[in-house]
Formats: C-alpha cells, sequence, structure tokens
C-alpha cells in the first residue's frame, strides 16, 4: 500500500466539511477503537464505519473513500455513542460522511424509493395491503396519519421542497 | 385518564397493526389513554431526511412532537427506530445552540412552532416506569408460567442514553422488557446475544445477506442456549425482521425451528384475555399453538380483569 500523502490543506477542508455536517465531535477522536469494537456494522462486515472512517476523513480521503458503502449499512443503533470515551458521537460523523456522499450522489440504491414515498404520502414505508391489514384486525381502513391526509403531505412535501434536498433529484 | 399521544410511526400501522390494536386494548385497561396524533408522518426514518439533510429531518421530527404538544401530552411510540430518532431530534433541538430558531424558520412556511414542551417516550417505557410492573401483574388473567421467554429489547431503545427521557440503567445489560415479561409470569431465559443488532434497517436494505448472517448468528444464540417458547420485542422492526426472516431461514435450509414471535404489548393483551384475531393476528411464523397454549382456562388466575 503506498504511504498517504499528509496534505494539511486538504486535511482541513475534509474535517470542515464533515463538521459542517453535523460531525463536530470528530476532532476529539483518539482512534482508541472502542467504537468498532461494539459496531454491528462492523461485525457484519462493513469496514469503514466508526475508527477507520473517522481515520480516513482526519486522513484528508474524503474523495477516496466516496463510493464507500459502509456508511449506508450503518443501523444508527449509537452503540458506538455510548462507548466513546471523547464524545465524539461516531454516528453523528458517520452520517454528516453520508450528507457529504448524498451530495455528490454517491448513495445506496436503497435510498431512492423511501424518498420518494416519503414525499408523496409522509411515510418513508407504505404498503398496499393496509386497509386490509387494519380491518383484519377491526381498526379503521384508514390510519389517523398522513397517509391519506392531504393537508398532512402538504405540509411535509412544503418541507421538503424548502430544502437542500430538493436540489439531488430524489423525489 | 393520563394521556399519551400515540406516536405510530409508518410500520405498526400499514404492516402490523395488531400490534397498533393491542395497544389500544391494554393502555385504557391500565388506566392510560392514547390520543391520536392526526396526520402524524414518518420519524423520518435514518435512511431518509436524516442521511441527507440535518434540519430537514429536524423539521419533521419536530412537526411530529408539536403534534403532541399542540394536544398538551407526551409522545409515545412503539417502534425503537422512531423513539431513537425523535429523542436525538429533540436532544438537537432543546439543547444545541441556535438549532430550535434556525428550525422554526424552516416550520413557519407550515405556520408550526416547536416549543419543546411535550416528552418522548417509548411505549415500553410507559409500561414500565409509569404503569410499573406491579399494576400489570395485578391485570393479568392468563398466567404465562412455565413458559420460556427470550427478550430482543432492539438497539434504538437502548443507546445512546444521554438523549433519552426515560432509559436503562445499564443499556448493555437491559433489564425493562425482562420484568415486564416476568410480570406477566414468564420466565425470562438468558442468551449470550441477547444485546446483538437483529440486522433490520439500513443493513438489511444495504446488504440483506449481511443482515441475514448477523441474525442467524443471533438466532443460533437463542435456540441452542435458551430454545425459548417464544421471542418477545418492544421494537416493531425486531418483530418484523425476527418473524419474516426465520420463514426465509427455514425455505434455505438455514434453520430448522421455528420460534414465534410477538411484541410485548401483544403478549400483554393476549394475557388479560383480549381477543388474539385482533391483537395478534398478522405474522409469517405461526403463532397459533402458543397462542392456544396462553389462552387456555387452565392458565386462568382471575375471571374478569378489563
Ligand atoms: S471510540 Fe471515540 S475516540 Fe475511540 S476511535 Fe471511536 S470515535 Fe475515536
Ligand atoms: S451507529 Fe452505526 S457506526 Fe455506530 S455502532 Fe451503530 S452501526 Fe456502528
Amino acid at each position: 500500500m503506498p504511504a498517504i500523502k499528509i496534505d494539511q490543506d486538504k486535511i482541513k477542508e475534509a474535517v470542515q466539511t464533515i463538521v459542517d455536517l453535523g460531525g463536530d465531535g470528530i476532532r476529539n477522536c483518539v482512534q482508541c477503537g472502542a467504537c468498532s469494537a461494539v459496531c454491528p456494522g462492523v461485525k457484519a462486515g462493513f469496514p469503514v464505519l466508526c475508527r477507520l472512517l473517522i481515520r480516513k476523513i482526519l486522513n484528508g480521503q474524503l474523495e477516496e473513500t466516496i463510493e464507500e458503502v459502509s456508511t449506508w449499512g450503518c443501523q444508527s443503533c449509537n452503540r458506538c455513542t455510548e462507548v466513546c470515551p471523547q464524545g465524539v458521537r461516531p454516528q453523528e460523523v458517520v452520517f454528516a460522511y453520508r450528507r457529504y456522499q448524498a451530495g455528490e450522489l454517491a448513495m445506496s440504491a436503497s435510498a431512492f424509493g423511501p424518498q420518494m414515498s416519503l414525499y408523496e404520502t409522509g411515510h418513508a414505508v407504505t404498503t398496499d395491503a393496509t386497509a386490509a391489514n387494519r380491518e383484519k384486525v377491526g381498526l379503521n381502513p384508514v390510519p389517523p396519519t398522513a397517509l391519506q391526509n392531504k393537508a398532512a403531505q402538504k405540509e411535509i412535501q412544503t418541507l421538503l421542497d424548502e430544502s437542500p434536498m430538493a436540489d439531488l433529484g430524489i423525489f | 385518564m393520563h394521556k399519551y399521544g400515540l406516536y405510530l410511526g409508518c410500520n405498526i400501522p400499514f404492516k402490523a397493526p395488531d400490534i397498533e390494536q393491542s395497544m389500544r386494548k391494554v393502555f385504557p385497561a391500565l388506566g392510560i389513554e392514547p390520543v391520536d396524533l392526526q396526520g402524524a408522518t414518518c420519524c423520518p426514518a435514518w435512511g431518509t431526511a436524516p442521511s441527507f439533510d440535518l434540519d430537514t429531518w429536524l423539521a419533521i421530527s419536530s412537526r411530529n412532537i408539536i403534534l403532541g404538544e399542540d394536544k398538551g401530552v407526551d409522545v409515545m411510540t412503539g417502534c425503537n427506530s422512531c423513539f431513537g430518532v425523535l429523542s436525538e431530534a429533540k436532544h438537537m433541538m432543546d439543547h444545541k445552540p441556535g438549532k430550535k430558531d434556525t428550525v422554526n424558520k424552516r416550520l413557519a412556511s407550515i405556520g408550526r412552532t416547536y416549543t419543546g414542551t411535550s416528552k418522548v417516550y417509548h411505549v415500553a417505557h410507559v409500561l414500565h416506569d409509569i404503569i410499573g410492573t406491579e399494576a400489570i401483574a395485578s391485570h393479568v388473567k392468563y398466567s404465562l408460567k412455565g413458559l420460556k421467554i427470550a427478550v430482543q429489547p432492539g438497539c434504538h431503545i437502548l443507546w445512546p442514553t444521554d438523549v433519552m427521557e426515560v432509559k436503562e440503567e445499564n443499556p448493555f445489560f437491559p433489564t425493562q422488557l425482562v420484568e415486564l415479561c416476568q410480570a406477566l409470569g414468564a420466565e425470562v431465559v438468558d442468551y449470550s446475544r441477547l444485546s446483538d443488532c437483529c440486522g433490520m434497517g439500513a443493513m438489511r436494505s444495504t446488504d440483506q445477506e449481511k443482515s441475514f448472517e448477523l441474525l442467524k448468528r443471533k438466532f443460533d444464540s437463542i435456540k441452542e442456549e435458551a430454545d425459548p417458547d417464544m421471542i418477545v420485542t418492544t421494537c416493531s422492526s425486531c418483530y418484523l425482521q425476527m418473524d419474516g426472516a426465520q420463514k426465509t431461514f427455514r425455505e434455505r435450509g438455514l434453520i430448522d425451528y421455528e420460534i414465534p414471535v410477538f411484541y410485548y404489548t401483544q403478549l400483554l393483551a393476549l394475557a388479560m384475555g383480549f381477543d388474539p384475531k385482533e391483537v395478534a393476528a398478522i405474522s409469517k411464523t405461526s403463532r397459533d399453538a402458543i397462542i392456544a397454549e396462553i389462552c387456555n382456562d387452565n392458565r386462568k388466575v382471575q375471571e374478569e380483569v378489563q
């Protein structure tokens, strides 16, 4: 493996990008690895989560890691946040990195469906069997949620239309 | 009667409405009135807005919490993921300097304002900390004595504790769900992978095989070390994964057993004598035999409890 070239400007820019996207704690990381030890993502075989993802960002390797799918396998379980002795909140760093990837349109294909659905119905997950399922157990076929509530859906669409997410073409 | 805003999320009202029905049955009988939060949306799930823009996430989560604030009630959710997302969002809104103002500017476009007056609870917390295990035990009509339960607390109800209004003393050795199951008379059995993730969620949609491998290890630990009569969870995602994947695993010849899975309020509703056709009617792994075993006259400890 070729040695990593240290480029201070690149490192500064990478760290600032992640801080701006919500990963403020990254500067406190001491690379102890406590987070990776409890991470189900790492356990399942997504290698670039927690400590290693943070190392890559601290090395200024933002673009080099752009296609990495590990971040999209993160369960947001926050075991890492609970055990980190430095208050890094690694899950927030992972999500900041996801936002950076999404901004470059380097996202998991599985990310599209739920955004469309959230925009159209107010829910990330829906099913055609909703009414039948509900009637079967004695409930009103229409749930009291946004699913068939036009006013609620309009509110969500307004929030999404006015957000930076609108520029990504994901709904 | 004390009121809580019942925040349903997506999975429960659409895919597992028998869980919703079980909540609508047990809470009033236990002295809590669940109030509908009309027009509630997705929390929004971690894979949606939180993956793309922090403030959009906070605006959508805040809107859901505002539905509780408008009714003057705290919010209780039955889904661990919703609990995690809403708790984190609320924590940021209440504690990150300037966040509330920034997000309220976005919310102004839909005529709403977040104030921070409603707390976020999980159904399990309301059962354990507000109602209490003694009151639950006194409402049991059919005792679960002699039945063995493996519990699955799930991830997002446990970590990170610093954003939660109600929490476990030690999230790596959770005891609340254990005590809730014991209140029904059941024995809760130990297994080494108790705090392991079930693999549902982002992991499953990104790489199903990795997710299944993780779950298979968990199932093996449950079966070999504990051999329970059922698995009980308070997470709707864990419920769907652990119930549904067993079918796939059997079809692939990976397992040769069937362990019925229940959401806790379903089991509680059965123990309280509610109709299984309403409170535990939809599952991929059959629950008929264990339901017949529970709703059996031999198990009756009292006639009327509701
Ligand atoms: S636990 Fe915290 S300090 Fe240790 S490697 Fe992980 S993020 Fe860094
Ligand atoms: S939140 Fe993500 S990175 Fe942290 S432990 Fe869980 S799966 Fe790993």
